[in-house]
This record gives structure tokens, sequence and C-alpha cells, in this order.
């Protein structure tokens, strides 16, 4: 059988790879995953300090329990979003700024249960974001984060508007893509 | 941004019924969900991450961080006798730190210049950059010192029209308390700091 190069393997693949010791595939899944989890971190603690040592913890815990993965519980996805939310969650309890009373009345705000599932989207997101190609990439990121117009997209980039359409829907196919068949 | 792209705009309208379904989806999502992060400095080695929780600088890092600090603490103890010329402007020039490209600006390259503390506690800088590329719409380049990895202090604000320029910046720090430089790509409406050219 053809073996996998890391960087087709799935998540999966990779954390049962990383348990045995494999750096190459632990630096595929860190390649992967370390904005989605730097992401995550930032909305939940709201600090790029504690954020970024949020995703160290995160990493270091990923290497140590890699070998606990049991793939028959599940794709790796939700594994790695478990051990991140873990990773951010004891970092906010080691904050030490005095914790900010839960207020009484009823807010706007998401809950808990809701705030976890846009955690979740979020993260299946950027993770998905990884998979682009670098031309993808950047027509997304212009177009939705930017502000541009396709045309300003087109003239920023010193490509014709039409590639720049097919590249927008070819990135937006491929991100369906992913999400559907990688994290399911 | 509060500008969301319009989906009809972005894909056209000879998609199937199924397959416009699918990406409208995926556009909701991008709408929902944001730009993620850049990864600060500190973050963009994986093989940092393996050991420690506690950020170590690369070793060519240290060496090189070594070297400032020494360089620093000898101008401090000389009272920046140390001048030269660089260029038609007056610029007595210090210490040079070589500025490499990553990321989207891994094609870029730059220099610092430090040029003479000079007596209110301004260290002058000529930041040299190559090959960065513009920045977006209503975007600008920043240029933040670093403290172990981390955005620590920013050094000014800049932007760039063609292969090359040169700006004028300024630290009004003591530089001992930090240990390297990144350029970084701002963008109106977002808190990412997109490293462009770091010094580590």
């Amino acid at each position: 059988m053809k073996p996998v190069s890391a960087n087709e393997a799935t998540d999966g693949e990779l954390i049962r790879r990383t348990g045995d010791g494999d750096h190459g595939a632990f630096e595929v899944l860190y390649r992967r995953y370390s904005r989605p989890v730097f992401g995550l971190a930032l909305r939940r603690l709201g600090d790029r300090g504690r954020a970024e040592d949020a995703v160290q913890e995160t990493f270091a815990s990923i290497w140590r329990a890699a070998g606990t993965y049991k793939p028959e519980r599940g794709p790796g996805a939700p594994w790695l979003y478990a051990v991140a939310r873990n990773a951010i969650v004891d970092r906010g309890r080691a904050r030490s700024e005095p914790a900010v009373e839960t207020p009484e009345e009823v807010s706007g705000e998401l809950g808990p249960a809701d705030r976890a599932e846009a955690g979740w989207t979020t993260w299946r997101l950027h993770r998905a974001l990884e998979e682009l190609t670098p031309n993808e990439r950047i027509v997304i990121e212009l177009a939705y984060w930017s502000g541009l117009s396709q045309s300003e997209v087109a003239d920023y980039l010193g490509i014709p508007l039409g590639t720049v359409k097919t590249r927008t829907r070819a990135a937006l196919a491929r991100l369906a893509d992913v999400l559907e068949e990688e994290l399911g | 941004m509060t500008d969301t792209p319009d989906f009809r705009d972005l894909v056209g309208d000879d998609l199937t019924p199924e397959e416009r379904e699918r990406l409208e989806r995926v556009h909701d999502l991008l709408v929902e969900a944001g730009p993620p992060p850049e990864l600060p400095p500190a973050l963009i080695d994986p093989s940092r991450q393996l050991d420690a929780p506690v950020v170590q600088l690369p070793r060519r890092r240290i060496g090189a961080v070594i070297a400032l600090a020494a360089a620093l603490a000898l101008a401090a103890f000389l009272g920046g006798y140390l001048a030269g010329q660089n260029g038609s402007e007056k610029f007595s020039l210090f210490h040079s730190e070589p500025l490499h490209g990553v990321g989207a600006g891994r094609s870029a390259s730059g220099t610092i210049d430090i040029g003479k503390l000079d007596s209110e506690g301004n260290w002058p800088l000529k930041l040299i950059v190559h090959h960065l590329p513009a920045a977006p719409k209503n975007g600008y380049y920043e240029m933040f010192l670093t403290s172990h990895g981390k955005i620590a202090a920013t050094c000014g604000t800049f932007a760039v029209h063609g292969q090359s320029a040169t700006v004028r910046l300024n630290a009004p720090y003591d530089l001992r308390r930090f240990n390297g430089w990144v350029v970084t790509m701002e963008r109106p409406g977002s808190p990412a700091h997109q490293v462009m050219l770091t010094t580590a």
C-alpha cells in the first residue's frame, strides 16, 4: 500500500503518527491548526499574551497526549478542539486579574452553549482556510476581510476580473469540500 | 469590517441551485467567523512548541539578541561616541539589524538602521524595506519591538508604494528591554498584526 504523506493525511492519522513521536506529523498538525487555536484563544481570553500561552499549551498537550487518541471514537478535529478548549479554559483560570462578576440581568449576548457552537463553527472554518492555495486564499481574504470589491481585488492583484471570480468560486468550493469531508 | 461582499457578485449566476446553496453556506460562515488572526512571531515555528510552555528563542536569535544587547550597552557607555554617516541626511548610524520576510511577506527583506541615542531618550530609526506588497485599501505597515517573540511596543507606521522604501521611525524606549523587531501589515477594523518582516 502506498504510504500517505503527512501533508495529505487526515487529522486523525496525523494525531496517531504524532502519538508515535513523528515530528513531521506534528508540524503538519501545527500548520493546520495553530491559527484556529490562536483565534479561538484570542476570542475566549481577549488577551494576546495569554492566547499565545494557550496555543503553546495546546500543542504541548497534543504532543504529550496524542497517544491516547482513539480513531474509532471519532475524527481528529473534535479531539483537537477539545484539547485546545481545555488548554484555553486552564489559561483563563490562571489569569491573575480578579474575576468579573456575572451580571444578574439577562443579556443579549450568546449563552455558553451558543458560544461553544459559534466557537466550533469558526474553528472549522479557520481550519479549512489552511487547505486553500495561496492564490485562492488571497482572493477570499481581500473580498471578505479587506472590504475590497471584486474589481478592486483584480486591480490590487493585477489579474483579470474573471480570474478573481474563478478563484473565488474555486476557493468557496474547496472550503465546502473540506468542511463536508474532512471535518464531518 | 462592515462591508459584507455580495454573494451573487462573488460567484456569478451560472451555478446549479445545489452548488449555489453549498457555496452560500460557506459564504455565510466566512462572514460570521471573520478572519483568523495572524500568528505572532513566537508561534510561527512549530518546533518551538514541542517541549516548552515557555517561549524559547531559537538559537540564532539568541546570538543576535546577545549581540544587540552588547552593542546597546556599549552605546550607552560611550554616550553615542560611535557615529557614522549614511546617505546625504545626517543620521549617526550606531547599529544595523537585518529583517527577513515571513508569511505573505516572504519575498520581502529589509534593514533597520539604529541611530545614536539623543538627549531626550529617542533612538532614531531608519527602516529600509524591499519587495513589501502594497497594503490593502486603508491598510498600512507598522514596526514593533518584540519581547521574547511577542509584540511589545510600536515604533511607528508607514506606507509603501514601490519596490523599495526608506522611512524614518523612532523608538523612545530602553531597547535593552526588547529582543527584536517585526514589521506588520495592519488592516482597518482587524486586530490582527500580520507579520511580514522579522529579525527573528
